[in-house]
């Protein structure tokens, strides 16, 4: 099987899939913009300078159900703080230099924190983070460019089913991660917590306390089991 | 629907929190017990964003299609198939159960 980059874990094909699956989110979330009003060009800029999807998805979902402007807001910044989170997990492994971090932190998402994390050597670690990135950003913003200037064409994505292919590749993500009780544990409170408290919290709310599992981390690591 | 000044404020707001974590702490001043944790962290949130992105719509717990698609994902993930097929599967799955029902 062959890696990119050269002596990495990840996979062509793993890349590719997030390629794609980034393309055709970024369309759709440009659609669901569109839907809501929003020119064409105020969509463009959002996908590059908020990078995104849940933020401004955040936002929208609360003005259209007749929130404010500033519940908007603040919904859109709670949903994105888990990328902060994710963040500081990868950032020791990361260049010594915080102007780098500085640059890499704008692409901060889950795929590629997540995949870079994967790897078992600091050095690739940072390539595979570096190599990732581009795979998802550089189809993210011509996916969302594209949506927003097709607009009116596709009226249904959800018909496509393409709702569903953000949680599929989180859980193709996920799988190979499920290797020990601890983490399978981690996994399962983090979910069964987000599911617990999304009726009950402001959106994001229930995505930060769903971190906490990750103290499981700490016990029992004397006995070696990790 | 976003304007320019949402656009702008969301801007500044995710990528300060992106910088904060990223940047603006100091890896070396975190401890091996807090590093053992923050590794977990990403597991922990991802399994909440794909329980929610799959079992709720804007803040309300829903049960529909999606759970077909994400438990096609699921079986194809754990046999080990190729991520492009989980994801291309999950969304084929879940629009044909909008489709029939």
């Amino acid at each position: 099987m062959r890696q990119i980059p050269h002596g990495t874990s990840l996979r062509v094909g793993e890349a590719w899939a997030i390629a794609f699956t980034y393309f055709t989110v970024a369309i759709t979330v440009s659609l669901v913009h569109s839907t809501a009003g929003t020119p064409t060009w105020v969509i463009i800029a959002a996908t590059l300078l908020v990078n995104s999807a849940t933020a401004t998805l955040a936002y929208a979902a609360v003005t259209a159900a007749g929130g404010s402007v500033a519940a908007g807001v603040a919904a859109g910044w709670l949903t994105s703080t888990r990328f902060g989170v994710l963040a500081a997990a990868l950032a020791p492994r990361l260049w010594p230099q915080r102007w780098k971090r500085g640059v890499a932190a704008f692409s901060a998402f889950d795929p590629n924190i997540a995949l870079a994390n994967r790897e078992e050597e600091d050095e690739n670690a940072r390539r595979v983070y570096v190599a990732m990135s581009l795979w998802l950003v550089l189809p993210w913003w011509l996916g969302a460019s594209i949506g927003a200037v097709i607009g009116d064409l596709v009226t249904d994505p959800k018909a496509l089913g393409m709702d569903a292919m953000f949680p599929a590749l989180f859980i193709a993500i996920i799988r190979p991660q499920l290797t020990t009780q601890r983490a399978r544990l981690i996994a399962f409170s983090g979910a069964a917590i987000a599911l617990g408290l999304v009726e009950i919290l402001p959106g994001g709310l229930p995505f930060l306390i769903a971190a906490l599992p990750a103290l499981f981390a700490l016990r029992g690591s004397e006995s070696g089991n990790s | 629907m976003l304007t320019w000044g949402v656009v702008a404020v969301l801007a500044v707001g995710v990528y300060g929190q992106r910088a904060l974590g990223m940047a603006l702490i100091d890896p070396n001043r975190i401890s091996v017990r807090s590093r053992q944790v923050l590794a977990m962290v990403p597991l922990s949130i991802l399994c909440a964003v794909t329980a929610l992105q799959t079992l709720s719509s804007q803040g309300a717990l829903v049960l529909d299609a999606r759970v077909a698609g994400i438990v096609a994902a699921a079986a194809l993930s754990w046999k080990r198939a190729p991520m492009f097929l989980v994801v291309v599967a999950a969304a084929a799955v879940t629009a044909a159960v909008r489709l029939i029902s």
